[in-house]
């Protein structure tokens, strides 16, 4: 597994609290994803990881803290000027690629129209060349000969696999993953690790929230224990052979 | 039991015939209703999905004017708004619509309520992810509304925009105390003078039911059209090229 030749600093979370109501989800999250890592965000239900990764791309505002993303500023900030300019989220979520746990296809659109309809939204230029693109992109996870179906002709496992070449087709710098294998059928699983295997393999910088601790294993080079809304422990690859936090321990012992 | 003569009432005769002789009549009645009602059917679709937008809005103005719009006239009856959009606002504000502007006002006035209503179930019956993942691959609120709720919510608000439309043709029965010529006025004018209200009256309920099947049609088939993948002719029709299209790319890449 190819580790990240540089140390530069893609994202970094400083300080993140969010608030659904009266309850504090999140009580001050700091995390830095490197480029080119792979981190794996795991722990319970209900310990924050997913607010976690939808704050990465803003579809959760943090209430208190920074995001900084390619040198711009995002979320209420720490209130220091210096810090680095404000940026717009719709230009975060251009460069950070989001794959849903309930895959969230357009049901409307055939899976190459999935594509080329977001492809065409935000880059411009014909139907021809985004679905090109599409066409290309839908090739690489294996489903090119899917490309006229609809999601509702689709498997989980394949819908999966068009929802992440759908983020691909953007050229993300980030690639969320947001418990990508949860609503599968176990036999479909693989299918959709192996092309984030795969993805993986080419350097793309990815964060992933999974229950599949063997897939995290493989591939996480930053691994990050949540529990109750904080960061309980973090780890390199050797992370699941020398951890010492003992109720991380506990958790991975008990799903493993 | 006695027969009618005995009892000094003339004979019935129905006069079927009528129906053929002022068929032309009925139809430009019929025809007459049917403009109104779709002209109507177009400005409440328009007006109600903006007032749909407003009721989900943010901003508590807009939403709150919406739902009192809303609830002020779903329960007014068409008969009552036609007068008043006809006679009164002539009064207060001196300018006299036509017959037909009269019964457009009168409909939308009513219509744009409902369709406030079906569009807003209608948008909110779609699954929160389609709108996030909308966001999460960049797309502007317009695009996201355009391409994907839009879409979306047409779908599923076809059967009920189909059975809102019956509901306005048959509202237009109403404008005949306007003096509209539609059906019921033709009916109406036939019957003062021939007296058959059986056989007149069978007539007009005919073509508001064969207007009913047609309308029922035509919104199946439109939803059909909408299904995904689309099942109707049309839109098979329609999609053929795009299908050739991504058969050409499928052989290329």
């Amino acid at each position: 597994m190819p580790t990240s030749s540089n140390n530069e600093v893609l994202m970094e979370l400083s300080g993140v609290r969010k608030t659904f109501g009266t309850i504090e989800v999140l009580h001050g999250i700091d995390l830095q994803i490197t480029k080119g890592s792979h981190a794996v965000i795991f722990g319970p239900s209900g310990s924050g990881k997913s607010t976690v990764l939808r704050c990465m791309n803003l579809l959760e505002e943090p209430d208190v803290g920074s995001i900084k993303f390619l040198g711009n500023e995002y979320g209420p900030g720490s209130g220091r000027k210096e810090d680095g300019k404000r940026g717009k989220s719709i230009d975060l979520r251009r460069k950070v690629g989001m794959v849903f746990q309930q895959f969230n296809l357009f049901p409307h659109l055939s899976a190459i129209d999935n594509l080329a309809l977001p492809y065409r939204a935000v880059r411009g230029g014909s139907v021809h060349e985004a679905q090109e693109r599409a066409a290309h992109e839908l090739n690489k996870v294996g489903l090119l000969k899917f490309a006229a179906n609809y999601p509702s002709q689709l498997s989980g496992g394949q819908q999966q696999r068009v929802a992440i070449a759908r983020a691909l087709s953007l050229d993300p710098e980030l690639m969320l993953f947001d418990e990508p294998t949860s609503a599968l059928d176990p036999e479909l699983v693989g299918e959709v690790l192996a092309v984030m295997r795969e993805l993986a393999e080419t350097g793309m910088t990815m964060v992933v929230v999974t229950h599949e601790m063997n897939f995290a294993r493989e591939i996480g080079d930053l691994n990050v224990f949540m529990e109750a809304g904080n960061i309980v422990a973090t780890g390199g690859s050797d992370f699941f052979e020398n951890c010492t936090n003992q109720r991380a321990q506990e958790f991975i012992g008990s799903v493993l | 039991m006695m027969r009618r003569e005995e009892e000094g009432v003339a004979p019935i005769n129905f006069m079927w015939h009528l129906v053929w002789d002022f068929k032309w009549d009925l139809l430009k009645g019929l025809l007459t209703a049917v403009n109104v009602s779709i002209a109507a059917l177009i400005l409440s679709m328009v007006i109600g999905m903006l007032f749909a937008l407003a009721r989900m809005s943010r901003f508590k103005v807009f939403s709150i004017f919406a739902s009192v719009y809303v609830n002020i006239f779903r329960g007014i009856p068409a008969l009552v708004s036609v007068i008043w959009v006809y006679f009164g606002w002539s009064l207060l504000f001196g300018h006299n619509f036509t017959v037909y502007q009269a019964g457009v006002i009168a409909l939308t006035l009513l219509y744009s309520s409902f369709f406030c209503e079906i569009f807003r179930s209608a948008l909110q019956a779609i699954h929160k992810g389609q709108r996030e993942a909308g966001m999460a691959l960049g797309l502007t609120r317009g695009r996201i509304f355009r391409s994907i709720m839009l879409p979306q919510a047409t779908k599923i608000a076809i059967p009920n925009i189909g059975s809102m439309y019956i509901g306005m043709i048959k509202d237009t029965s109403t404008f005949a105390i306007i003096g509209m010529v539609e059906v019921v006025r033709v009916t109406q004018n036939l019957n003062s003078t021939y007296f058959q209200p059986f056989v007149l009256y069978t007539a007009a309920a005919g073509l508001y039911v064969v207007i009913a099947f047609l309308v029922d049609f035509i919104f199946r088939n439109a939803e059909l059209n909408f299904s995904y993948p689309p099942q109707g002719r049309l839109a098979k029709f329609l999609s053929r090229k795009k299908k050739k299209r991504i058969e050409g790319l499928m052989k290329s890449t």
